[in-house]
């Protein structure tokens, strides 16, 4: 299975200190559960969160979501080993900064996949880059780690400190997040994220903005986001989604170019004012493709919430 | 002044040394610094005169509290600085840099000339400004050349949009990637990005106080804080929008005091509704700040912020103050002066 065909459209981050959080996340529909041991667990709370995280794995995925755990690297090793049991699915790196940083990360989790009995390489990460110093150093820190599935900007606006301007626009975003999907591309991994707007900050904001977030995301490149509140979950599933019209008007122009270039002569042709490319046709197979996946994606998690024991698509 | 000192540079007037009119009167302009151009205002015929100002014009552009800067010619700079580090200037521009040696070797002949004119070492700052393509790519070798960058930005302006052949006065952003880079690499070596939000100027005017001011603003709202000109008029507007709002600072303290009352709850973040705050309480909110409607986001970047806005209102009091004092002393030595 290739990365792109994997449908993570929501990514509902879940502070493992606070267990009514974590015990709502699996009803509010996301395709990823991010359990946090970094960004919203007080200081304090961190030894205890670890401790607990174990047994929060498993009812995180009864309806049917992926489990993520959110780690800081600064506290890699205990994060680390705190997250790493069978029922893990992958793990979102905060402040991803340095190759060398997930050289590490790769191995710990490598040595504690041997060590309790998972499969090796199972384990994938995301690996967000929240400083200026993960952006800058973004192509070695992506290829670092044969692990690594996605890219983020996690909440660079905050870590950054990058504020909105008269526009509207978060000062730097429009590059940072063309840079992301780029680099995301160029290192074959998966762009996560949403072009969020004032007065949207830190991945938070409104179900409203959170869906014309996630629609602008996905016109840029990103596949999904992390948020914050579970009312963020649906409009970012239905944002990442392509609408019925778009599936309709891709098969349409599919059908249109297959009987146009049925003769084998012409390769682009020109149908109904527009001139359709072996580009624009395999755009508009891969949006069909993806409201493919994306129903696939949803009759599974309906299936789990039932009890309906259904093969991971 | 100790090379740790933070020196502010919101408002700056760029100007010809060899014009006396404008050196003699820079003083009183109120600015933070005045820069004292060596370059593309000096005919080529003068840049040997222009040079033998410098020394003499230090103490007459800072009598008034401002700091001395010199922007030096790309293609001069052994003999230009030779001319302009002594004793009072606080930093060199250097135009149209493309290379980190060659930022390197302006700190090598600025650490000696610093050693050979009784200057505290590393004093003098260099603005590494970028204004090439060539510059833009190799941003982050030249940001990271010398601790003497201690602020960085560019890649817009006029000599940016002569090297990239596109119109300087448009009503979009035409500089987005360029600048992306600079800052990116400004923030990535940890240096203070010289960047601000754009704002459409179509008319190319440098004298218009009220787009200065709008600048200014915006640039202070995003957390910038640095700005610079070419017209006096610009300078009282620029000081104007740098500084921090009643209302901001007001709001700040709120922030401040909502911050400690969630450090004690466990949560990282809270949403405060704003409706609910007493409006006639000091401090207090700001409405127009408030994300999600009513609600405001209370966490540690927040706080941050908040701090960051409170310092800084000190810093431009304290600097004001000190210009203040300064002026007022070169007008009591005149008075002083003309009644003898």
């Amino acid at each position: 299975m290739t990365a792109l065909s994997t449908v993570r459209r929501s990514w509902l981050l879940a502070p493992v200190s606070h267990p009514d959080r974590v015990s709502d996340a699996p009803s509010a529909g996301a395709d990823v559960i991010v359990l946090d041991l970094a960004e919203f667990v007080a200081e304090p709370d961190k030894p205890a969160a670890r401790e607990s995280l174990r047994d929060c794995l498993l009812p995180a995925n009864s309806t049917g979501a992926e489990v993520f755990v959110q780690i800081d690297p600064e506290l890699m090793l205990a994060d680390l080993s705190a997250a790493v049991w069978p029922g893990l699915d992958g793990v979102v790196v905060t402040r991803a900064e340095t190759p060398g940083q997930v050289v590490s990360i790769d191995a710990i989790i490598s040595e504690l996949e041997s060590r309790r009995g998972m499969s090796p390489s199972s384990v994938e990460l995301v690996l967000s880059l929240e400083t200026a110093q993960g952006n800058q150093n973004g192509f070695e820190v992506a290829t670092a780690s044969s692990r690594t599935w996605g890219l983020s900007l996690g909440r660079a606006d905050l870590v950054m400190d990058l504020r909105p301007e008269p526009s509207g626009e978060t000062h730097l975003m429009q590059y940072l997040m063309q840079r992301l999907v780029t680099l995301a591309s160029a290192t074959g991994t998966v762009p996560i994220g949403a072009w969020w707007r004032f007065p949207d900050r830190g991945l938070l904001a409104t179900p409203e903005n959170t869906l014309v977030a996630a629609q602008r995301g996905r016109a840029i490149g990103f596949k999904g986001s992390f948020c914050v509140v579970d009312n963020q979950v649906l409009p970012l599933n239905a944002g990442f989604t392509p609408s019925e019209s778009e599936v309709a008007a891709a098969h349409a122009l599919c059908e249109a170019y297959e009987s146009a270039t049925a003769s084998g002569t012409y390769t682009m042709v020109s149908v109904d004012e527009r001139v359709l490319t072996p580009d624009i046709v395999g755009q508009a197979a891969n949006t069909v493709a993806l409201a493919d996946a994306c129903s696939t994606r949803d009759r599974f998690k309906a299936a789990a919430v039932k009890g309906i024991p259904v093969p991971v698509p | 002044m100790p090379s740790s000192t933070r020196r502010l540079k919101r408002s700056g007037l760029t100007m010809p040394i060899v014009t006396p009119r404008f050196i003699n009167n820079a003083w009183h302009r109120g600015c933070d610094y005045i820069n004292m151009d060596l370059e593309d205002s000096v005919p080529p015929n003068l840049k040997g005169y222009a040079r033998s100002l410098v020394r003499e014009s230090i103490p007459v552009v800072n009598k008034g509290g401002a700091d001395a800067v010199c922007r030096i010619n790309h293609d001069l700079m052994e003999a230009d600085l030779d001319a302009a580090i002594w004793p009072g200037i606080m930093m060199v521009n250097y135009p149209k840099t493309e290379y980190g040696h060659e930022i390197e070797r302006m700190d090598a002949i600025i650490t000696r000339l610093e050693a050979e004119r009784g200057i505290r070492p590393g004093t003098v700052e260099i603005g590494a400004n970028i204004e090439t393509a060539v510059g833009v790519a190799n941003a982050f070798e030249i940001v990271t050349a010398s601790s003497r960058v201690r602020d960085f930005g560019g890649a817009s302006g006029y000599d940016m949009s002569r090297d990239l052949g596109v119109e300087m006065f448009v009503a979009f952003d035409q500089f987005v990637y360029g600048k992306g880079e600079v800052e990116l690499a400004a923030r990535a070596a940890g240096r203070e990005p010289r960047a601000a939000p754009f704002t459409p100027n179509i008319t190319g005017s440098v004298s218009d106080p009220d787009r200065a001011f709008a600048e200014a603003d915006a640039a202070r709202k995003c957390g910038f804080r640095i700005g610079g000109g070419l017209h006096p008029a610009v300078v009282e507007p620029q000081i104007r929008g740098f500084a921090p709002s009643d209302d901001e600072v007001s709001d700040a303290r709120w922030v401040l005091r909502e911050y400690r009352k969630l450090s004690r709850t466990g949560q990282t973040w809270v949403q405060v509704d704003v409706s609910s705050v007493d409006r006639e309480a000091s401090p207090r909110p700001m409405a127009s700040e408030s994300y999600l409607g009513r609600h405001r986001v209370i966490d540690r970047y927040e706080a941050a912020r908040a701090e960051e806005l409170l310092q800084w209102q000190d810093l431009c009091q304290e600097r004001d103050q000190e210009k203040a004092e300064a002026i007022d002393r070169v007008r009591a030595a005149e008075s002083a002066e003309s009644a003898t």
